[in-house]
């Protein structure tokens, strides 16, 4: 009997993937724009204020194509949407894909950092709890990891932003930038990779001590889970006969920890951080209004509230997007670790 | 000749949650220098327990309360954990026992081999290249007769088939030129003509390189071939010890005696012979076929002929095996017959109609039910015994008191206590959880029951039990079997008529008599010429394979 011969194929996986994903975000699409077709205000009504006459709001809905079929004006926004072109505000009547632009990066740079934050400190954490599992470090670590999950962000961005206000008197916890620094100007709109190309250590520093908190509020959560995560894979690998194989032939544990089973342990973390990426954006909205970050999330939250509704599409569908690139590039780096899901059974 | 190793009187124990159990007691065995000594004993007697302690490789919760071990008459247990490690690879090696979980699956082959080699270079104070390595790891390789070093080094462990991962398992063990190899229960995962040719190769190498084996099993066939001493372990205490000829024959011990006396005999006089069924025929299997087929986005798809064009026709009353090796197609037939997927092509009838027209309804799901290999999996483990079979009782449409009335019945009929109603699975033996899944089964009523493999993952004593059952409950409740197996000594006894499978096809078919006397296909003869049996009459009448036969049928040995 042959065993079935397997071999690896990479790009086919990879564009079932995206094609699933693309499916996605025309479902999200469609969802959006119905809720927003289907809650009460004209957006008419909404873009030229109370005081516009009837005659006025008429004419607005023609000129906004409101009076089309739902369907129609549905497929409109989706061309329109694939040019680059999400509609006007209705309460700055600007382009939202221009107002969205100059927000976005800030946003980008949080939720960048506060990945990173995420990935250093509960990998490593998880491992060091599997591998001291009931100790004193695997009970603190649980402690910390139920009072990160619980706890909601913006209750640590406060309580963040009163140590800051209390013992570091001099960090910079308020927006940004400091905006007498000049800061830099392109490439990328990150201020952290930014600054660095212009070879100004004084905006990285400042940048870096501002983004800090508000990326830790943020990752409280994520680290809490991702840490659990990462330690019973750990655990439940390690009773696995591909480790005693390696410890019967004296290959030392440290070895054994933090190649064999950090590797095949980081799959099932990796898989939760893009599922996290959701709550993320949904965590940021309230962060970056405690913070005063000035980025895409507190647009959003803006935008519900005044009921922008064009503005407010964008914001869904534009995370929307983030959610499902974060989750592409996983998917990426998880066929890169696992070669199970990129063999295929041929014979 | 002198001692290569010895066990001088361990005792061992588990420590969990504050209990202490006991694994080891007093156990005392002795290696020749290159000798082959066996360690039996079924599942749980400390074998295993046993290789551990000798590898250094006891889980942390185990203590070893007293005794020693002596490397060439030096304790190991008294060495500074320096000097141990260094005789892992080196002085002794172990050659792991199931090929696909001993090795990390998102880590290359070649990576596996070239760390153990590394690290054990490390200890002996060699420095060595990773081009070096890799010439020395080429030629263990091919040692092994694995043909394409490269190949199998780049591959990750699911690209290799069950034979040539147990090769590389022994590859392992051989990087750095042991004196002591233990074998713990190499191959028993396998087919078994993979698991003949496996043991012929440990055989040899062991021959040729001078080596000591400590050959841990519980399968006497195979330690008919493999060593010269015997140990029999029961308990955690060995019971009986002595040459192996002296054990076969004439052992001391009730314990050894029901073991041997447990294993089904392909020939001789102790072969049972099952009367052929006269019934008309309740499955007929008419050129059926079977193609999988999986659609992808884009580019071919990709089809898989798993059975191809088979006829058959079961008795009613009758014990029908299916035998063949894993991938051979056979519970693939077993699942058309039961309705489960659709034949690609070909006619299939239950009492004379076509299973496409019955199959989803209730009458037909009573009709023909089944019992799956490991009982350990099968059954839900948040489940009692009682709300096991309460399920099928209540698909049959039974209500209140009658259902607890058939309830007690079944457990009766499977020789089980009533109050296992209440049992966890997990308060079961491996061959009580096969019984209660026997009883699933049943419940329905049904006329036919598929077996598929129902005994292999039990101990042979267990199997005995739990066949004898299967003998009785045919004969009270006039059940019919579809028998599923490899175990062609069990299916030699159990079974009233066989069919061979071989890449979806049947190859041969008949009276077990006939096909065992007189195989005709080579596959046939092949297989079971690899059976292990237990005494050398036997062995002289296993068919005759010629060298051809074996490359032609036997693709996996040197791939």
């Amino acid at each position: 009997m042959t065993g079935a011969s397997m071999q690896e194929n990479y790009l086919q996986t990879f564009a079932k993937r995206i094609a699933g994903f693309i499916g996605v975000l025309f479902v999200l699409s469609l969802m959006i724009f119905v809720l927003a077709r289907v809650v009460p205000g004209d957006p008419a009504r909404i873009a030229l204020g109370p005081s516009a006459t009837q005659e006025q709001v008429d004419a607005m809905r023609l000129a906004m194509g409101l009076d089309e079929p739902v369907i129609k004006q549905y497929f409109a926004y989706i061309w329109n949407a694939l040019h680059g072109d999400l509609g006007r505000s209705l309460i700055s009547s600007r382009p939202v894909t221009r107002e969205i632009a100059a927000l976005l990066p800030a946003t980008l740079e949080l939720v960048i950092v506060t990945i990173v934050i995420m990935t250093l400190v509960a990998i490593p954490l998880g491992v060091v709890t599997a591998r001291y599992r009931n100790s004193w470090i695997d009970n603190t670590g649980r402690f910390f990891s139920i009072v990160g999950v619980t706890m909601p962000s913006f209750l640590f961005a406060i309580l963040l932003q009163l140590f800051a206000a209390y013992f570091l008197t001099d960090w910079p916890i308020i927006g940004r930038i400091n905006h007498g620094l000049s800061p830099p100007v392109g490439p990328t709109g990150l201020l952290l990779v930014d600054s660095l190309v212009h070879g100004r250590l004084d905006v990285f520093t400042d940048a870096f001590q501002r983004v800090l908190f508000p990326a830790l509020a943020l990752a409280m959560s994520g680290i809490g889970q991702i840490t659990r995560i990462t330690r019973s894979a750990m655990i439940e690998h390690q009773r696995r006969d591909h480790v005693l194989t390696l410890q019967s032939f004296g290959v030392p544990d440290r070895v054994i920890v933090f190649s064999y089973l950090l590797k095949l342990s980081s799959i099932a973390p990796l898989t939760i951080m893009g599922l996290e990426f959701a709550s993320l954006i949904g965590n940021a909205f309230v962060v970056e209004l405690v913070f005063s970050w000035g980025g895409f999330a507190s647009y959003g939250l803006e935008a519900i509230l005044q009921k922008d509704l064009n503005a407010v599409m964008a914001v869904v569908l534009i995370s929307g997007l983030f959610f499902i690139v974060a989750n592409i590039v996983i998917d990426l780096i998880l066929l890169v670790i696992d070669p199970r899901l990129r063999l295929k059974e041929t014979n | 000749m002198s001692e290569l190793l010895k066990v001088d009187g361990l005792d061992v124990s588990f420590h969990t949650y504050g209990r202490r159990l006991h694994v080891l007691k007093d156990v005392t065995l002795a290696i020749p220098q290159g000798g082959r000594v066996a360690l039996i004993g079924e599942t749980g007697s400390g074998k295993s327990v046993t290789s551990k302690a000798i590898l250094g490789t006891l889980p942390g919760n185990a203590k070893i309360e007293s005794g020693r071990i002596l490397f060439k008459g030096d304790d190991v247990l008294a060495m500074p954990r320096g000097k141990r490690d260094a005789l892992k690879g080196t002085a002794f090696s172990i050659i792991m026992q199931d090929p696909l979980s001993s090795f990390n699956p998102v880590f290359r082959i070649g990576r596996h081999l070239d760390d153990v080699m590394r690290f054990a270079d490390l200890r002996l104070g060699n420095r060595s290249s990773t081009a070096e390595r890799r010439q020395r790891i080429f030629e263990v390789l091919r040692k092994v007769q694995l043909a394409d070093p490269e190949r199998v080094c780049a591959a990750y462990p699911s690209q290799l088939s069950g034979g040539m991962r147990q090769r590389v398992l022994i590859a392992l063990s051989l990087l750095h030129q042991p004196q002591l190899l233990i074998a713990d229960e190499p191959g028993t995962a396998l087919d078994v003509t993979t698991q003949d040719e496996i043991m012929k190769l440990i055989n040899r190498l062991v021959a040729e390189n001078g080596l000591s084996l400590l050959m841990i099993t519980h399968n006497l066939g195979v330690v008919r071939q493999m060593a010269d001493e015997i140990y029999v372990m029961r308990h955690g205490e060995i019971v009986e010890h002595g040459p192996l000829s002296e054990i076969f024959s004439r052992p001391r011990q009730a314990y050894t005696r029901q073991l041997i006396d447990a294993i089904p005999p392909l020939y001789g006089a102790n072969v049972t012979d099952q009367e052929p069924a006269a019934g008309d025929a309740i499955v007929e299997i008419d050129g059926v076929s079977k193609v999988f087929e999986d659609r992808p986005l884009f580019g071919r798809g990709h089809r898989h002929v798993a059975v191809n064009d088979v006829s058959l026709a079961i008795r009613r009353g009758e014990v029908f095996g299916l035998a063949g090796e894993s991938g051979s197609g056979k519970t693939t037939v077993a699942r058309m017959i039961m309705g489960l997927i659709r034949a690609s092509d070909g006619k299939l009838r239950i009492d004379g109609k076509p299973v496409e027209e019955q199959r989803g309804s209730a009458a037909f799901r009573r009709k023909i039910q089944i019992v799956y290999q490991n009982p350990g999996t099968s059954l839900n483990p948040k489940r009692t015994v009682g709300q096991t079979l309460r399920v099928p009782l209540a698909f049959a449409g039974m209500r209140g008191k009658a259902v607890e009335d058939r309830i007690r019945e079944l457990l009766l009929q499977v020789d089980l206590p009533d109050h296992y109603v209440s049992k966890y699975p997990h308060e079961l033996s491996g061959g009580q959880k096969q019984r209660v899944a026997i009883a699933r089964a049943l419940a329905a009523d049904p006329e036919i029951i598929v077996l598929d493999e129902p005994t292999s993952a039990l101990d042979v004593s267990v199997q005995k039990n739990v066949i004898a059952l299967l003998t009785r409950l045919r004969e009270e409740l006039g059940l019919t079997y579809l028998f599923i197996s490899h175990d062609l000594s069990l299916m030699r006894n159990f079974c009233s008529r066989i069919a061979i499978m071989l890449r979806g096809e049947i190859v041969e078919a008949g009276e077990p008599r006939q096909v065992f006397e007189t195989p005709e296909h080579p596959y046939t003869r092949a297989l079971i010429a690899a059976v292990p049996v237990i005494s050398d009459e036997e062995e002289k009448r296993k068919p005759a394979v010629s060298d051809e036969d074996r490359r032609r049928y036997l693709v996996d040995t040197a791939a």
